[in-house]
């Protein structure tokens, strides 16, 4: 990704994220590329304060890890989805995993989210240039 | 294997009986004439220990004949033996030491075609005599006594014969499967585009008798039962009586092959613990290059780069071996989806370029104008052009130029060359190329690698429906090209499906059927 995103991006209103991953690393590492990116950062570690956070419907984009503690993603993800449980949910939500899904899986998940990463494929500059696409 | 021990010690014991009969009788008539000449001449000095003369002379007579039928049926055995040894080593399972392959799969074929000899020369004899006459001859004994799974078709590929050995294996009832369908009931995948199917269309087409082999082949049975492998045999004869026009042998080979995949599971297990720490690296370098790029300090910058191409190499690496498992365990899944080849090329050109940058290598590129959309999967195919490109960079000398080029071929399919100006290859080891692990001797000291790149690139063009190849000349360098297939030739095949893309397996498992090809 070259850095013209970066000039870019600070001049749009600032666009709202929740990172829910539990790799602190990670989540370091995210937080950074994305402020850079001229995005507004919330990391969140645990599953159900994920959860809450999530709903209260603050964010534009809402990058999910799988396996995180409490809830996991795919739990967390249905719930965001179910409208009983969740009326109103304006942000896009983002997969991001490093595991390895069987295909129907994978399949099942992708449809219920607006977009799927596997982080091991991305840089964190390179996650920025994706969400600026989808967002 | 207990059937052919059973059957071979009761040889064995049959023979033992008729030749201690035969040499007790013999044994006994010699025994007695001599004691009958002996008693005449010396009858003064044996008269009076007549009868237990007579019995130490019997158990001499049991002994020697024992002894002696022991011996024939041991050296009248051992061919029999050692042909048994044979069909046993060919046969599945059990045997400890894995025996070689190349003999093996004459051996596999040969089973095949003398299954199909002994079944003719029984139905044929059947005619003639009553089965209860010849049992020994009748197609069912012979086939139900031989302990490999057995299928014959007629000219419409309907099973016509089983035998019990393959209901138990398959675990469907040999009747159940008479009159059916053959690919209907056996829902078997092939390791590469030669198929069973394949094979027997080729064998109608020019009407001839053949014989083939498959290793590894998968067959997926009843929903709770694990896959089963095995080597498959055939034999195909278009004279054969009663329109037993083709037989089938499988070897089960599930335990043995079933192992080598959970190896590769495992591999490719502890390579994803890799993937975590890996990305965080270079997330770190990412960031970090950030910051010394705004220093200033040409060392450092220099630095940061070796240290962002260093990271990108071992995820490639990583990548590789995890897809390399995907392929082995058939569940590497191609999407393919419109895509313009200029754009793939290029982004995956200057993916790798900081690492030709690094070793003073220059990557040019020329896209052809015009170039239809193609219908690929974007990160695998990404692997092939970074995997050929990793290549080039490693068999170039420092300061050269690599040259990648994009253009229609003759047969109206999208062409690509990557073309370096290294080491060349050894004609010696062309054909070995694109085989997993195989690496240049010549070169294995100077340069890394693993040795996977052109067997996941072939694994990966292969299901995308192209073709890759290479030129190569000692001294001079080589040119790697491979085809991908225009987007418009998809689309036929695309309207049949309700998707708007088309999934595909890897080139490890295409399905055995048209009816059941993904």
């Amino acid at each position: 990704m070259d850095n013209s995103n970066e000039l870019t991006n600070t001049n749009k209103p600032h666009k709202k994220v929740l990172c829910i991953e539990d790799e602190r690393f990670i989540g370091e590492l995210y937080k950074r590329a994305l402020d850079k990116g001229g995005y507004e950062v919330t990391l969140e570690i645990d599953g159900n304060k994920g959860l809450a956070l999530a709903q209260s419907d603050e964010f534009d984009i809402i990058l999910l890890d799988l396996m995180i503690p409490n809830l996991t993603g795919i739990e967390i993800l249905r719930i965001l989805r179910d409208p009983s449980k969740t009326p109103h949910l304006k942000a896009k939500i983002i997969i991001t995993t490093n595991l390895e899904q069987r295909e129907d899986v994978r399949e099942d998940i992708e449809k219920q989210a607006d977009g799927y990463v596997v982080k091991a494929e991305l840089t964190p500059k390179e996650l920025v240039g994706f969400l600026d696409n989808i967002a | 294997m207990a059937k052919s021990s059973d059957y071979l010690s009761r040889a064995k014991r049959q023979y033992l009986l008729r030749l201690l009969f035969a040499l007790l009788v013999v044994n006994i008539i010699l025994i007695a004439t001599w004691y009958l000449v002996t008693t005449k001449v010396h009858a003064h000095i044996l008269s009076n220990i007549k009868l237990e003369h007579a019995l130490i002379l019997i158990i001499l007579a049991i002994l020697s004949s024992l002894i002696g039928a022991l011996l024939l049926t041991r050296s009248l055995l051992s061919p029999l033996r050692a042909l048994w040894q044979q069909i046993v080593n060919l046969a599945p399972s059990g045997n400890t030491s894995p025996p070689n392959i190349d003999t093996l799969k004459v051996g596999r074929e040969l089973v095949a075609d003398l299954a199909s000899q002994v079944m003719q020369l029984a139905s044929a004899t059947s005619d003639k005599l009553s089965s209860t006459q010849s049992p020994i001859l009748s197609r069912d004994f012979i086939a139900n006594n031989l302990p490999l799974p057995l299928f014959i078709l007629d000219p419409q590929e309907t099973i016509v014969f089983v035998n019990n050995k393959a209901g138990d294996y398959i675990g469907i009832k040999p009747e159940e499967m008479i009159g059916k369908n053959f690919y209907m009931v056996l829902d078997m995948s092939f390791p590469s585009d030669s198929t069973f199917e394949a094979w027997l269309k080729k064998a109608k087409e020019s009407s001839a008798t053949s014989s083939m082999s498959w290793e590894r082949v998968r067959m997926n049975v009843l929903d709770n039962h694990p896959t089963l492998l095995f080597d498959l045999a055939a034999y195909y004869n278009k004279d054969n009586p009663e329109h037993y026009e083709t037989m089938a042998v499988l070897f089960d080979h599930t335990k043995q092959y079933s192992q080598d995949d959970q190896a590769v599971s495992f591999v490719a297990l502890s390579v994803h613990e890799l993937r975590t720490p890996l990305t965080l690296l270079r997330g770190y370098i990412e960031a970090l290059e950030d910051e010394i790029n705004s220093t200033g300090n040409d060392e450092l910058k220099d630095f940061m780069q070796k240290m962002s191409a260093t990271g990108q190499q071992l995820t490639a690496f990583v990548n590789n071996i995890l897809n390399v498992a995907r392929v082995d365990n058939d569940q590497l899944s191609l999407k393919l989806q419109e895509e313009n080849w200029g754009d793939i090329v290029n982004s995956a050109v200057s993916a790798i370029s900081l690492r030709a940058k690094v070793r003073g290598i220059n990557i040019e590129t020329t896209i052809a104008e015009g170039l239809p959309s193609v219908g690929v999967d974007r990160l695998s195919i990404y692997e092939v052009i970074n995997n050929l490109l990793d290549n080039a960079i490693k068999y170039s000398s420092n300061g050269k130029v690599i040259k990648v080029d994009a253009h229609m071929s003759k047969e109206g399919l999208v062409e690509t060359t990557v073309q370096d100006f290294g080491l060349g290859i050894n004609p010696s080891i062309m054909p070995n190329l694109f085989t997993k692990f195989y690496r240049d001797h010549r070169n294995r000291a100077q340069i890394g690698g693993t040795g996977l790149g052109l067997y996941l690139s072939k694994a990966i063009i292969t299901a995308h429906g192209g073709n890759i190849w290479v030129r190569s000349e000692l001294g001079k360098g080589s040119t790697f090209s491979f085809t991908v297939i225009p987007y418009s030739q998809l689309a036929a095949e695309m309207k049949n499906s309700d998707n708007k893309e088309i999934t595909r397996g890897a080139h490890g498992w295409i399905k055995n059927h048209s009816l059941y090809r993904r």
